[in-house]
């Protein structure tokens, strides 16, 4: 892929990224703080089907532009075909592997697997 | 280019003070975007404790509802702040908003770019982060 084209993917992501976590942060606001961490009212959050939905997009959002980034820095610091090739398929794992464990725990919680 | 003038390496090109506070925004945007990407890590496996059931739930809380994981929490707020604004900021420069227009290039050769449009939007980064962090932590201490 281009390197413009994974920039514009990097911006896109933090933007939209933006967006979603402020309106998760504010849902830690609306009921105090401690209280919106109470077993109870997480585990409503993950049965709110929109909420989970929305976590699971902030979970791929930030996983793309988070490893992206990091990416980016490694390959600033250093340049070499093979370790470009490594740092590129190495962030590329991880954010894949990221993005499967927090997924296992959305989708475990929302469907009452706890 | 002779050897000397490389003498500096990878220290000069970290030295934030000789470069004005467009060094110190490239460092501060990398170091929080490193230390947000490690955040987001830790925090995906603590909400993962969700599936221990409620006394594993209870207990990893308990390890992060101290006065030392409010104050992890308020450093996260004022990285993710400064990233967030900072980040806006370099979006716009990248689309050539805000960097001035060409013009013939004079000695002290000043680059346009930096320019106190940009000056202005790094110290609100950081007044941002700074404001952000203190609402925090009313709210993390004030309950």
């Amino acid at each position: 892929m281009r390197e413009s084209t994974i920039m514009k993917i990097h911006y896109g992501t933090a933007l939209a990224a933006v967006a979603l976590v402020a309106v998760h942060i504010l849902m830690r606001l609306t009921q105090g703080f401690a209280d919106s961490l109470e077993y109870e009212s997480v585990i409503a959050n993950y049965k709110f089907v929109p909420y989970a939905i929305m976590l699971e997009l902030i979970l791929i959002l930030l996983s793309v532009h988070g490893f992206n980034g990091l990416r980016v820095i490694l390959l600033e610091l250093k340049q070499g075909q093979i370790y470009e090739k490594a740092v590129s398929y190495g962030c590329l794992a991880a954010m894949i592997g990221l993005i499967a464990y927090g997924s296992r725990t959305i989708i475990m919680t929302n469907m009452g697997m706890v | 280019m002779t050897k000397d003038e490389h003498k500096a390496g990878i220290g000069g090109m970290a030295n934030p003070t000789r470069y004005g506070i467009e060094r110190v925004a490239y460092w501060l945007m990398r170091l929080t975007g490193l230390g947000l990407l490690a955040y987001f890590v830790a925090h995906i496996y603590e909400t993962s404790n969700i599936l221990r059931g409620q006394v594993g739930w209870d207990e990893f809380l308990a390890l992060t509802q101290t006065t030392e994981g409010h104050i992890f929490l308020a450093l996260v707020i004022a990285m993710c702040v400064f990233h967030t604004v900072n980040g806006v900021r370099v979006m716009l420069g990248h689309g050539g908003i805000g960097v001035g227009t060409p013009a013939r290039p004079d000695y002290p050769y000043d680059p346009a770019s930096q320019n106190y449009r940009h000056k202005i939007g790094i110290y609100s980064a950081i007044l941002l982060a700074a404001i952000a962090t203190m609402y925090g932590l009313a709210v993390m201490f004030g309950e």
